[in-house]
């Protein structure tokens, strides 16, 4: 009984330990493939040019219009509490730290995970049990640089971008109710946050932002290129890629806090 | 289906996007199947997605092209002789190999297909 729990702990270790080894490789090639400029033939710049597109433009109405509604509403929250407790003076910083270094990436990731995420994931588990992927594999294409990079660099792009534009929409937000509230004119604003920026909050935005654009990507792809080849496979697929993606958000997210903190 | 077939010459020749289209609608052009190159594979009828894949076999560097039970791919398939006249349209310096079972070599008698058994 107790030698079969054993073993049991130990197979499962081994799996596990495989399965992160095996993920790590996927990682590694991808990375190989990015920093090597014969990946970059025409059929893949279509691809990435179409991906970019799909991901980062046709979310736009969309994602400007949450980004006015909840950037408002949390950035109007945080300003009436800053308020509330005497914080004018560090409102700048306030802003600055939540917009920048918090909620726009963060709140980006998500948008971007829940819509590109998804999709990227299905895409791949359908190609994979309808045997697309090795009909590509039998024609020479490699299934790095033609289906796989492309969504990687559209994911890096296109969550840096959005994650720009929804900081820039929120600190707008800001300025809305910094006026009403605290009566601030618009140059009295601008100045509180150039004074309040520095170079480490966006240096923050960027590495998060191109962080979380590769892994919405990665982790999807990697979870459709392992479903099984079966039709009722595809939405398990599905789930556990997004609950992996999701898990490595959050990781990606609590690491920043710390290495701050550190 | 354009995408589909210059795939392989954008990848494994480096022909730029544009050259590669032209090419594929060459050979589409030639059979009468231009109309399909915008379409998607649900909008196509079998013997389309039959043609397109045989230019695409044809677009590779291999020096010979297999065809593995044509009838079974071209299931509502009665006549294989305009396929065959197709595929003689199409080639330009493969050597193509029908496989097929004894019980369609019927089908391959009015053909300009050389039947080894």
């Amino acid at each position: 009984m107790i030698i079969k729990f054993i073993e049991n702990i130990g197979n499962m270790t081994i799996v596990m330990l495989y399965a992160i080894y095996e993920a790590l490789k996927f990682t590694l090639l991808c990375l190989i493939h990015l920093v090597n400029p014969n990946s970059y033939n025409s059929a893949m710049r279509m691809v990435l040019v179409k991906q970019i597109y799909f991901t980062a433009v046709t979310i736009l109405p969309v994602f400007i219009a949450m980004a006015t509604l909840f950037g408002s509403i949390i950035i109007g929250a945080v300003i009436m509490v800053a308020t509330k407790y005497s914080l004018q003076n560090e409102i700048g910083s306030i802003i600055i730290t939540f917009v920048i270094d918090e909620f726009a990436p963060f709140f980006t990731a998500f948008l971007i995970a829940l819509r590109s995420g998804t999709a990227v994931n299905t895409e791949i588990a359908v190609m994979n049990v309808n045997k697309e992927l090795n009909t590509l594999r039998e024609y020479n294409i490699d299934l790095i640089n033609y289906l796989f990079l492309p969504r990687i660099i559209s994911g890096v792009l296109s969550v840096t971008f959005l994650a720009l534009l929804f900081a820039l929409i929120m600190l707008g937000s800001g300025y809305i109710f910094t006026m009403f509230y605290m009566h601030m004119d618009w140059h009295s604003y601008k100045y509180l946050l150039s004074s309040a920026i520095e170079v480490e909050d966006l240096v923050v935005l960027l590495l998060k932002s191109i962080s979380f654009g590769f892994v919405i990507m990665l982790i999807p792809i990697y979870s459709g290129l392992k479903t099984a080849h079966s039709n009722t496979a595809i939405p398990i697929s599905v789930l556990n890629g997004m609950v992996k993606l999701f898990i490595a958000i959050f990781f990606i997210e609590v690491l920043s806090l710390v290495l701050r903190l550190i | 289906m354009l995408e589909n077939i210059s795939l392989i010459k954008e990848v494994n020749f480096d022909m730029s996007i544009k050259d590669a289209h032209i090419l594929a609608n060459e050979f589409l052009d030639k059979i009468g199947l231009s109309y399909i190159g915008r379409f998607r594979i649900n909008q196509c009828e079998l013997s389309e997605i039959f043609f397109v894949l045989l230019i695409r076999a044809l677009m590779t560097k291999e020096r010979l092209v297999i065809i593995k039970l044509p009838y079974r791919l071209l299931y509502t398939l009665a006549d294989i002789k305009n396929i065959c006249q197709k595929i003689e349209i199409l080639n330009n310096n493969k050597d193509i190999l029908i496989l097929d079972t004894f019980n369609n070599k019927i089908n391959y008698k009015e053909t300009i297909c050389n039947i080894i058994e």
